[in-house]
């Protein structure tokens, strides 16, 4: 959950890029690097991996300092996909405050989709998180491989449940990435703001707070708060 | 658990040696001493060292400060792999613990319930032996009473039949003994059958005195029997044990010594037959003991709690020690193959349990032997 230190106004929120093996979150992150342009990043961390997957997390912190004295922060997680590894996930996935659900389009893979969804569910559980109560959103990625389920079908799918609409991405050019990570800004701001009183306390409303963590345009100045 | 992705400043991820040895480094490059501190003394004379969105240590020491800021960006430098060793190191420990935690856990699931399996199999063991031990006793019944069942039908048909015949038999005897003493008279004076008349009074008594002990016998045979009773109802345990006593007597020639004692009792509620049978079994043992000779003592009265008790002493043979505790076991005898079942003692005990009684049994290898009887004057 989010840590607030009342005495520095520092807010620090966590994000997990959830899904199963290879699906690209590890890209989705990479892609988030190269294309934000927040006031404040950091490194990004990628801890270790083995023929491209993997092994521990990759993390990536980026940041604001608002004018009216919030010092906000936001670490951004990937998970190992292999399921051998599910310590590690429910390791990374606690205290998480929002959930990026990165699943393969390929026909092979909704499988593994299906049944990594199911062990999100299960690790939120055990990590004390209601899955239809954290911001979480969903993309499909590799939509510029042949082989892929179509988007109505997917759309058509995911439909009856709390989280569409799925985002359709090709992450390894950078579509859909930001596009993603918009909507889960707007779903955690939609949850941080009662908590925190961002608009009351820090006059930062949800447009505000999605432009000043997903600016892209490079050209763009100090924040305008 | 570790916070594996906790930010740590320089200070903490080093050592004192370390921090000093980077400073020196730094130092020697630079041309000019540089320390690396957690704290700066004055902010406006030292470089931050910027990891992550958060400053993880300060470069102080005089110098211009471009010079200080490269050295700061080698140190954050340093600081992003020595984090990332750090927090893979972390994350490892976390999830191997993790994961021994886990295995201890499904270990422990394992031992339980190899623990439930086992408490199962005993206590069916010891279901099982207690059915096998209700069979048992209740096919030992069921002989029992099916044997005794056969006897009392077998001695109610004989006094049935016995009775009247014995009774006209009884009659005519005394008339005729009557008639003689009439013929006697009627005879002329000088006869010479003194002799025979006064054999032909002594043949009639004589017979006489042998159908009232059939008449007798009979009416035991009866009470043993309980023909005339329903299962259960008040008996008198004085007058079971006198019928015993009698039936015990029918088969000894000559007569064995009994001394009795009885005090008076109330009645009890009980089964006549089972019980008499109860207590001729008793008599029945203590007969055979004193077959070579001696006595047996046959006590009844109430104790102190108003129980009735009932003590049968011989002073026969006596039962090694080694087997006393064997005596109601069913088949256990000491006789002779073929002049015991076994069962005597067994089935006494059985009856008495069923009357809510308890039974006793001492011994003395040469010097007898005592079976004591108590049964309750009020079923509870």
């Amino acid at each position: 959950m989010a840590e607030f230190d009342e005495q520095q106004q520092k807010l620090v929120l966590k994000i997990v890029f959830y899904g199963p093996a290879l699906s690209g979150k590890t890209t989705n992150l990479m892609q988030l690097h190269s294309l934000l342009n927040p006031e404040r990043m950091g490194e990004l961390m990628v801890l270790e991996t083995k023929d491209d997957r993997t092994l521990f997390f990759d993390m990536l912190p980026i940041g604001f300092r608002s004018r009216s004295g919030l010092d906000l922060r936001i670490k951004m997680y990937t998970v190992p996909g292999q399921v051998q590894h599910d310590s590690t996930r429910k390791a990374v996935l606690s205290r998480a405050d929002g959930v990026v659900f990165v699943a393969d389009s390929q026909h092979a893979q909704q499988h593994n989709n299906a049944s990594t969804f199911e062990n999100l569910d299960q690790n939120l559980q055990k990590v004390g998180i209601d899955i239809e109560q954290v911001p979480l959103a969903i993309q499909f990625n590799k939509r510029d491989l042949s082989d892929v389920v179509g988007e109505d079908v997917l759309r058509e799918r995911w439909q009856p449940t709390p989280w569409p609409p799925v985002i359709m991405a090709t992450a390894i050019r950078g579509e859909g990435v930001l596009e993603t990570f918009q909507l889960l800004l707007r779903r955690l701001y939609a949850q941080l703001n009662p908590l925190y009183r961002l608009v009351e306390r820090f006059q930062i409303d949800e447009a505000t707070f999605v432009a000043l963590l997903s600016r892209a345009d490079k050209e763009v100045g100090h924040a305008g708060l | 658990m570790l916070d594996f992705e906790q930010e740590a400043s320089l200070a903490e991820l080093l050592t004192p040696d370390q921090l000093e040895k980077l400073g020196n480094l730094l130092s020697e490059l630079a041309g000019c001493s540089l320390t690396v501190v957690e704290t700066p003394a004055t902010e406006g004379t030292a470089a931050p060292i910027e990891f992550n969105l958060d400053t993880v240590g300060w470069i102080q020491g005089p110098g211009p400060a471009n010079i200080k800021t490269a050295a700061a960006d080698i140190a954050a430098f340093l600081t992003y792999f020595i984090t990332k060793y750090r927090w893979a190191a972390n994350l490892h420990r976390n999830t191997t613990e993790e994961n021994y935690d886990e295995l201890q856990r499904q270990n422990d699931a394992l031992k339980r319930s190899e623990e439930r399996l086992q408490t199962l199999a005993d206590s069916l063991q010891e279901q099982v032996d207690q059915q096998v031990e209700i069979i048992r006793s209740t096919q030992q019944e069921l002989y029992e009473s099916a044997r005794l069942r056969a006897v009392g039908q077998l001695a109610a048909g004989v006094a049935h039949e016995i009775n009247n015949p014995i009774g006209f038999i009884k009659s005519n005897l005394s008339v005729a003994r009557d008639y003689v003493g009439e013929l006697a008279e009627a005879l002329p004076p000088d006869h010479r059958l003194d002799d025979t008349v006064e054999d032909f009074r002594a043949l009639l008594e004589e017979s006489l005195a042998g159908a009232q002990r059939i008449a007798a016998i009979v009416a035991d045979l009866k009470t043993f029997s309980s023909i005339d009773q329903a299962d259960y109802a008040e008996c008198s345990v004085n007058e079971l044990i006198q019928a015993a006593i009698h039936l015990v007597q029918t088969n000894q020639e000559p007569p064995l010594s009994i001394e009795t004692r009885l005090n008076p009792l109330p009645q009890i509620h009980g089964h006549a037959a089972r019980l008499s049978q109860a207590l001729y079994n008793v008599l029945d043992n203590a007969a055979k003991a004193i077959a070579e000779g001696g006595q047996i003592r046959i006590e009844s009265g109430l104790n102190e709690d108003g129980q009735i008790c009932v003590q049968v002493e011989d002073s026969g043979c006596g039962t090694p020690e080694h087997l006393q505790d064997q005596v109601f076991d069913p088949f256990f005898t000491t006789r002779a193959v073929g002049s015991g079942t076994g069962l005597g003692l067994s089935v006494t005990r059985d009856t008495i349990q069923a009357h809510h009684g308890q039974i006793s049994f001492k011994s003395s290898v040469g010097k007898g032997s005592l079976v004591r009887i108590m049964l309750p004057t009020s079923r509870k």
